[in-house]
């Protein structure tokens, strides 16, 4: 039995009138990698950012390896990404005036590791994904996929356990996408960590372990059509959490 | 015509977090205006007062240095305005997703937002007026020609002020409407430009050889030793010594910011340091006019400190010739320091609204927030840095003989130049904290 270790209870979000999250709970394991798909809108990036400590939920809780994530402070947080998460967006979002290895040697700077060592770990992480050579090209001289692997080196050389992906094919080409989904899974699941994934390419989302749905705040383990007004109200489904539990079913299939 | 109303009254509401784009660049027009003001009145006091009566017979000297004064700082504060308005234009870009969920068309967006950059500057103007009313009591009291001011020669004529004013209204509307331009030229805001440009070295060979000359002219004419060739030759000084400066800046800046980024061992260091290499010669425009300030600093303060204690000055009119250039002399390098803190801190706000996105990126990364305002607000104050003492030192080598004789006979007023260089300092770091509200609210809204 493989242990939780990442967990959402009854998280809830809304903006306004619009609901981002419906009382979502969910269950993330070592070592695994999960895709989390849905129609624009339906709270994906909500999801992500409230499982990372970046948006606080209205209600319910986070809990990574024990600590409360939703408890902690801005402060707290911003500590715990910088240590413990990786993170990956879709445009890379690297710093356009540094070169390849420092951006990837920064990640490790911020958590007080010397300069030197640093850009040591982030040459061997950027010759891993492909891209020796390119260590001293600024941003703007690679194409979108290598800054993307670029991207993946700095989510995962400071070790993080866990890597959360928003998007990180959707500027790609489909070849590109499947080369750098490749090498974001080789880099994460493929060395035992742990990545939660949101895209709305089936392609992509076939290549992770197990694939969730998101509908209008609300997280399933099947794609649904069922009109919003069906949809799960808060409250009403006491007694049957909904616990979306590792499975092999939606393993990839070559 | 209901829904260009409808989207008029929409985009006429303050997005959350933009109140800081508004009050910056109102707050600098007040201050150009202002400072604009205030130095007009006080150079055509020049002008007008010694009309009638000139018993001493140095209008004419006080009427050029006062020129010059006005000339040296117009500039900067036309830069300063121009860079206020595109900074209030730069709502244009939250406005436009607003606009497209409405209906309206780009155009009127442009429009209005030209409009409204406009107004805040209309809005900082009154208030410069107002400032430099208030300011006027105590400018009078300052002395000039072994007299105060007076109040009664710094009411600036309606025709003058009216054409100041107009004047800065259309600075503020053809700024903004550039910036629109530029807004639009790159809709993502950060430029990925594709390799960091070069700053070349034929700009330090040409500058060290018009070194050596104006030296040597230097040398020759201050053996002479008299009043009127000492006069000729600070200028000559200032002249060739600013021309210098802006030749080799760059590639001073480029070239310490390069030794930085190898040493650099913290993320603050490396950050602050790419950032001025990203274009060593932007880096140095912003703060270029500190070079002036410094330079006029150093060779007017020496060379009236040389001046007193020497002796030179037997008669009384030359004593307070000598007073006066004092005085315009701090004038100037008082303004200056104002314009650039101004300058840094609208530049910043304008450049942290650019970036965005990186910004909010590196937040959810785990970026402390006080890495990210150190690391820019050190892109500002290493270059600050080195113009000002730069530009010092250079300006003392090649006074050389009569610095060394200032530091030997004029101690306190050498103490007192360098007092206000750092005091200018601190300014420009003032003014680059007055910008940080903007980074905490692009944090906050995302
Ligand atoms: N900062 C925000 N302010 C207001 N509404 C937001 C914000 N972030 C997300 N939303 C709303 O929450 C819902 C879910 O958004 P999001 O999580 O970004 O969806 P997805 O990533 O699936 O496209 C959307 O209706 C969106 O408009
Ligand atoms: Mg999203």
């Amino acid at each position: 039995m493989t242990s939780t270790f990442l967990s959402a209870r009854s998280l809830s979000k809304r903006y306004g009138a619009g609901i981002a999250l419906n009382n979502v709970d969910l269950d993330i394991h070592p070592g695994e990698s999960v895709a989390i798909m849905g129609a624009s809108g339906s709270g994906k990036t909500t999801l992500l950012h409230t499982l990372a400590g970046i948006t606080s939920p209205d209600s319910g809780s986070v809990n990574y390896e024990g600590t409360d994530v939703t408890g902690l402070n801005e402060t707290q947080r911003s500590k715990l990404r910088r240590e413990a998460f990786g993170f990956v967006f879709q445009s890379g979002l690297l710093i356009p005036e540094l070169t390849a290895i420092e951006n990837v040697a920064l990640a490790l700077m911020l958590n007080g590791v010397p300069r030197r060592d640093a850009e040591a770990q982030s040459l061997g992480w950027l010759a891993h994904l492909g891209l020796a050579g390119m260590e001293n090209r600024r941003i703007g001289e690679l194409s979108g996929g290598q800054a993307q692997r670029v991207a993946i080196a700095r989510a995962q050389v400071t070790g993080a356990r866990i890597v959360f992906a928003d998007e990180p094919t959707g500027a790609l080409d489909s070849t590109t996408s499947a080369e750098v989904m490749t090498a974001l899974l080789n880099a994460t699941a493929g060395r035992g960590n742990t990545l939660v994934l949101v895209t709305h390419d089936p392609t992509v989302a076939s290549r992770c372990s197990r694939t969730l749905f998101m509908h209008d705040g609300v997280l399933s383990l099947a794609p649904t059509s069922r009109p919003a007004a069906t949809q799960a109200i808060p409250g009403a489904s006491t007694g049957t959490t909904f616990l979306p539990q590792l499975s092999q079913d939606g393993e990839a299939r070559a | 015509m209901k829904s260009t109303l409808s989207i008029l009254w929409m985009l006429s509401r303050p997005a959350p977090g933009s109140k800081a784009v508004m009050v910056l660049p109102a707050v600098a027009f007040a201050l150009v205006t202002a400072l604009l003001l205030i130095v007009l009145a006080g150079a055509l006091s020049f002008f007008t007062n010694t009309a009638a009566d000139d018993p001493t017979g140095m209008a004419g000297i006080y009427q050029m240095l006062a020129a010059f004064a006005v000339s040296l700082m117009v500039l900067p504060m036309m830069t300063l305005g121009g860079s206020a308005a595109r900074l209030s234009a730069r709502r244009r870009d939250e406005r436009l997703s607003t606009l497209r969920l409405l209906g309206g068309t780009p155009a009127l967006v442009s429009v209005l937002t030209i409009i409204e950059s406009t107004l805040v500057a209309v809005v900082g103007i009154a208030a410069g007026i107002v400032l430099y009313a208030a300011a006027l009591p105590a400018i009078a009291l300052i002395h000039f020609q072994g007299q105060a001011l007076g109040l009664a020669t710094l009411w600036l004529p309606g025709g003058v002020l009216f054409i100041a004013v107009a004047a800065l209204i259309l600075l503020a509307a053809i700024s903004a409407a550039l910036g629109l331009r530029l807004v639009i030229l790159s809709p993502l805001g950060v430029r990925t430009r594709q390799k960091a440009p070069t700053v070349h070295w034929l700009r330090l060979a040409l500058g060290a050889g018009a070194a050596v000359v104006l030296y040597l002219v230097m040398t020759v004419a201050t053996a002479s030793g008299s009043a009127a060739i000492m006069i000729v030759v600070l200028c000559a000084a200032f002249a060739g010594g600013l021309a210098l400066l802006n030749l080799m800046g760059p590639f001073v800046v480029k070239w310490i910011a390069t030794r930085r980024l190898a040493r650099a061992t913290t993320p603050v260091r490396l950050l602050a340091a790419r950032s001025i290499l990203e274009s060593p010669k932007a880096a140095w425009r912003q703060v270029s006019s500190l070079s002036m300030t410094s330079f006029i600093a150093v060779v007017a303060g020496t060379g009236l400190a040389i001046i007193a204690s020497a002796g030179d000055a037997h008669n009384a009119e030359d004593a307070i010739l000598y007073g006066d250039m004092r005085t315009g002399v701090l004038i100037t390098v008082i303004v200056s320091f104002l314009l650039v803190a101004s300058s840094a801190g609208v530049n910043q706000a304008a450049a942290v609204l650019d970036r965005r996105e990186l910004y909010v990126s590196l937040d959810r990364l785990g970026m402390p927030r006080p890495i990210m305002e150190s690391a820019r607000k050190r892109a500002v104050m290493w270059p600050v840095q080195i113009v000002t003492i730069g530009s010092g030192v250079l300006a003392a080598v090649l006074l050389f003989p009569l610095t060394g004789l200032a530091i030997i006979f004029a101690p306190v007023s050498v103490l007192v130049i360098a007092g206000i260089l750092a005091g200018g300092i601190g300014l420009v770091w003032l003014g680059l904290a007055a910008s940080a509200p903007i980074l905490t609210a692009v944090l906050r809204e995302a």
